[in-house]
């Protein structure tokens, strides 16, 4: 290479620095700017969609200088370090084990009787911790297995309104709950009415359906626990919009399709001396997904 | 100026010692790869979640107690909501910048899951776990954990219908775990669900406890990967004796602000233009309402998948239940993330037998197994991810969601099949075509003779001077 070629690299290498220079300069000044009106629109009352571009005009602006410096300005040639030994060697291990046994090792082994209380007393510090955890939560107990129903409490809509026979349309469901706990979440029931004759259960099921035409089950998926809310008139199948799980209303809840194994529970229902819709009693099985002791008493 | 910096430098260094420390700081070398970058952008995701994360807990509220909402956002006015939700609500329209950063703080929680995630790929994949770092992708796997678990957490604090109802499905997840199911979710959520303490608890769960160990295994993440240093791909010059790269000071310093600033300025844009969680449309939680479509944020997808893939088997042994959702819920992951945190002890005890130290990087091709086996494991996982979204899929395709459902469930046990035929195929393939990115291979160099004149000589396979 000559002089004259050196001298041409050289130049055309500054030009490419000053404009590098000149293009973070710019950068800086938009963040500047930017800035500046992040100022004004927040003391103007702030506005979400124009803080959020200037916010990342000041950042973004800050960025493109800070690595226009790094790729244009500053050398780019390679360093390299040599990686050392990680590990210390027997003779360091040796030594490290020396330390840690020259005064304790002795002792623990004339001790074997005081180094065994000595653990024991540990063992029971570390129990005696994890009592408090105990006082987390209350024991299950029954009450995954029951719900408020009980037999001869009324059967009310969400916002409290005794329900009867005409408080549901002919093809139409509402959500009801027991008598003074609306909103509950395990007692929660869907009450769909359906054409006289349709329902194919046990008789004795049928019994607590009043009329033939207005039968109640859980409103919670037997799968996952989400409140199974969408029902299709004209196949008669409830739909939990979580999973895609899928009942035949008319079969007693039996799940047709998606990953729920078991029935929606019946509530059994009757009707009393002034026409108000009553429970005859809790859901036949306990509501909701299935749990280790589900199936026992 | 000079003599001010001076001062202060011997002021420290007379009381501290740090100078000698610090040069040698200063001096650590950087390779320059770009993949390297995505651990640097969940690091300052995390950042952003600290800062967004410590201005939002000023704002909000973890009780349940009912209020009666009465702010500016009339489809709500009147209705009794809890204070939960209420305080996100001022947040999002009282508070001045408040939904801009509520809005980043969830942005930089998903772009935090996702570069995780790349970044455990591209661990995965060159093999950077290989001893000495599997101590190192342990402390990686659980912090994949509590990132998840701080999304998770996080995403059910404003008590809205659509977290509420995710809050539910994990209920019922714990209540699914055999013989201590009923008992540990009893503890955890403080009794039959909706218990009134569960938000509060998730609350310290979220801005204490996890964060806590967050942190505190990225300081121990970081400081093991400066004691190792670190790995790089083969090249010229590059040697398993070696770091080749830039230093710490300037070059690599200056590039780890810009991709700070860069990150902070993509998650302020997403946050101030792209509307995410929208509570206010979802409304407050109540156990009996539900949405629909309803899906979780994208790292939890797979798992909401999972659960809408599972077959409908439930197991009564001795009157005991084991329930359906046990399967895709508890056993299912599990496994894959037990196989996954133990791969580096996996694949050398059954695999390669390789019990060596490594510092320089596979090429994925080069490890033709690994390179399959991990692509079919996240087809499994992009299978259920896809399930998670089977009722969106189903109106953006017209087909029905048991159609799609059917599908997927064939697709769960042939497509990880066919990936990682096609991915063991496709690396043997590159294997063979020669072109190597890491290998000089065609290339002449000029070298002088002793006699003072010049001939050409052919490079080495790895590019190294011999």
């Amino acid at each position: 290479m000559d002089v004259e070629q050196e001298r041409e690299r050289e130049q055309r290498l500054t030009t490419d620095q000053r404009r590098a220079e000149r293009a973070a300069a710019v950068a800086f000044t938009v963040a500047i700017l930017a800035g500046i009106g992040l100022f004004v629109v927040y003391f103007a009352g702030g506005q979400t969609q124009i803080e959020g571009v200037l916010f990342c005009l000041v950042l973004g602006g800050l960025g493109v200088g800070v690595a226009l410096w790094a790729n244009r300005l500053l050398g780019a040639h390679e360093a390299v370090e040599e990686r050392h030994e990680l590990t210390s060697g027997v003779a360091g291990r040796e030594a490290f084990g020396h330390a840690l046994a020259e005064e304790v090792g002795p002792t623990l082994a004339r001790r074997s009787l005081l180094v065994k209380l000595l653990a024991a007393a540990g063992g029971a510090l570390g129990l005696a911790l994890l009592l408090p955890v105990l006082s987390l939560g209350p024991a299950p107990g029954r009450t995954l297995k029951e719900t408020p129903w009980r037999r001869g409490i009324r059967v009310v809509d969400e916002t409290g309104r005794l329900v009867t026979l005409n408080s549901v349309p002919e093809d139409g469901f509402i959500t009801v709950f027991p008598e003074g706990h609306q909103g509950s979440a395990d007692a929660q029931a869907l009450l769909i009415r359906v054409p006289a004759g349709s329902l194919e259960l046990p008789p004795e099921r049928l019994e607590a359906v009043p009329e033939g035409t207005h039968v109640a089950y859980s409103k919670i998926c037997t799968h996952a626990g989400c409140p199974v809310g969408l029902y299709r008139a004209t196949t008669r199948s409830l739909l939990c919009p979580c999973h895609q799980s899928q009942f035949d209303v008319l079969d007693g809840a039996r799940p047709f399709f998606g990953p729920a194994a078991r029935r929606l529970p019946q509530l059994p229902l009757g009707v009393d001396d002034q026409g108000a819709l009553i429970a005859l009693g809790d859901f036949y099985e306990p509501v909701g997904p299935a749990f280790w002791d589900r199936g026992r008493k | 100026m000079t003599t001010m910096i001076e001062r202060s430098l011997k002021y420290v260094d007379e009381r501290l010692g740090t100078a000698s420390f610090a040069r040698r700081a200063l001096r650590k070398v950087f390779p320059d790869h770009w993949s390297f970058l995505l651990g640097e952008i969940a690091l300052f995701c995390l950042v952003v979640l600290v800062f967004t994360g410590t201005f939002l807990t000023f704002f909000y509220n973890p009780s349940v107690r009912e209020v009666v909402y009465d702010g500016p956002y009339r489809p709500l006015q009147g209705q009794h909501v809890s204070a939960a939700f209420d305080s996100v609500l001022r947040l999002s329209f009282e508070v001045r910048a408040g939904l801009l950063m509520r809005q980043v703080h969830h942005w930089a929680a998903l772009v935090f899951v996702a570069a995780i995630v790349i970044h455990l790929c591209r661990i995965f994949f060159t093999g950077a776990f290989r001893r000495p770092r599997e101590v190192n992708w342990l402390i990686g796997m659980a912090l994949l954990f509590l990132a998840l678990g701080e999304g998770f957490t996080g995403y059910s604090l404003p008590d809205d219908l659509l977290s509420g109802i995710g809050l539910r499905i994990f209920y019922s997840v714990t209540l699914s775990i055999p013989v201590i199911g009923t008992w540990v979710t009893y503890l955890l959520f403080g009794g039959e669900f909706p218990a009134g303490d569960i938000i509060s608890r998730l609350f310290v769960f979220h801005v204490m406890l996890l964060p806590a160990l967050l942190i505190g295994l990225v300081v121990v993440h970081i400081f093991v990967l400066v004691l190792q240093k670190h790995t790089q791909f083969p090249g010229r010059g590059r040697t398993e004796r070696n770091v080749v790269g830039k230093r710490l000071w300037p070059q690599q310093t200056f590039k780890s602000v810009a991709l700070l600033l860069f990150t902070t300025a993509v998650l302020a844009l997403l946050g101030g233009l792209a509307q995410i969680n929208p509570v206010w449309q979802y409304g407050q939680f109540r156990p009996f309402d539900v949405t629909s479509p309803a899906q979780p944020d994208w790292y939890i997808g797979f798992l909401d998948g999972a659960l809408r893939l599972g077959p409908p088997w439930d197991l009564t042994l001795f009157g005991f239940t084991i329930s359906e959702v046990f399967w895709p819920a508890v056993l299912f992951p599990g496994i894959a993330f037990g196989i996954l945190t133990l791969w580096p002890w996996i694949e050398r005890r059954f695999f390669t037998k390789d019990y060596a130290e490594h510092h320089l990087l596979d090429r994925p091709r080069d490890a033709p197994a690994r390179t399959a086996t991990g692509m079919a494991g996240l087809m499994v996982f992009f299978i259920m991810f896809l399930e998670g979204g089977n009722d969106i899929l189903g109106v953006l395709l017209n087909v029905s969601v048991e159609a799609i459902t059917r599908a997927l469930q064939w697709a769960l046990f042939i497509a990880p099949v066919v990936t990682w035929l096609v991915t063991f195929w496709v690396c043997r393939s590159l294997q063979r075509s020669h072109a190597h990115p890491a290998r000089i291979s065609a290339g002449l160099r000029l070298r002088r003779t002793t006699a003072g004149g010049y001939e050409t000589a052919p490079l080495d396979p790895t590019g190294n001077p011999e």
